[in-house]
């Protein structure tokens, strides 16, 4: 590798890097970089608490983050369909103790959306509503998005 | 920017290049405790790492990184994660990594890491501490 090209490469980065570094109003911005990555960001109001929500599109998997008024991280899961009977899988990758709070809510978007799911979910341990309404607004927002595969 | 309006308070940052003829896309998104820099050519985000500094009374920090996800047997990955959080580290946050490796040849991750670092220090000191 010429290592010229790779310092060109990351120089250009740095000018994109300025530009999309400003991602910075409440209403939802999604930014694509041309390639395979999709960005979406947004915010809603759920009984007087603020949910934060980004998705980022790969191609052949979905991160989303769930933030329930704060931009902690949480907990990280892992969830896909796993062979040999095609039932999901769901794993917790960083945190998730004994309230697996957002376990439930990465096996059910894989359920429900039949993609490969990478979740980190910071939503408060015994809110049952609140989880279920993230949930809803996050798998209407992924059909809205068009990144749903059609289930058999 | 529109300073009157509110803001999304997870900021990112997005690069796309061409490594050895191999599409790669960089995503770099800082949380309140963590930032997240996914690293794909792959399509997924393959190898999953978490990096911290622990906190203890000496004056150099020490750091517990750790493979959570994906090939446990390719030590370069957890060196890149290592490198990555004493750098963070040095640059005065005391957030946390999550770092994602997805490449199709981990030999390139030798070759890009000092670029990769310049690039990160110019998306780091762009973002809000």
């Amino acid at each position: 590798m010429d290592p010229n090209e790779s310092k060109e490469a990351f120089g250009n980065g740095v000018e994109t890097a300025t530009q999309s570094v400003n991602q910075l109003t409440m209403k939802e911005h999604t930014t694509q970089d041309g390639g395979g990555v999709q960005v979406t960001c947004f915010s809603e109001v759920s009984n007087e608490v603020t949910l934060h929500f980004q998705i980022i599109r790969l191609q052949k998997q979905i991160y989303a983050w769930i933030g329930c008024s704060s931009a902690k991280f949480g907990h990280l899961y892992a969830a896909a369909r796993t062979r040999p009977s095609n039932t999901v899988s769901v794993t917790s990758l960083i945190g998730g103790t004994s309230d697996n709070t957002g376990s439930g809510v990465a096996r059910r978007l894989v359920l429900k959306t039949g993609l490969n799911i990478i979740l980190a979910c910071d939503l408060p341990k015994n809110s049952p509503m609140l989880e279920a309404d993230a949930e809803k607004r996050l798998v209407q927002k992924l059909i809205s998005l068009g990144y749903t595969k059609p289930q058999v | 920017m529109d300073i009157s309006t509110p803001t999304f308070p997870v900021h990112h940052s997005t690069l796309s290049l061409d490594i050895e003829g191999h599409k790669t896309e960089i995503i770099i998104s800082s949380y309140e405790d963590h930032f997240l820099v996914i690293v794909t050519q792959i399509g997924s985000m393959g190898t999953i790492l978490h990096a911290r500094k622990e906190e203890g009374v000496s004056i150099n920090p020490t750091f517990n990184v750790s493979v959570t996800f994906g090939k446990r047997d390719e030590p370069m990955l957890v060196a890149c994660a290592r490198q990555l959080i004493e750098f963070i580290s040095a640059s005065g946050y005391s957030k946390g990594l999550v770092l994602s490796l997805g490449l199709k040849d981990h030999s390139v991750v030798r070759h890009i890491f000092l670029y990769f670092l310049e690039y990160c220090s110019v998306v780091l000191n762009l973002l809000p501490k």
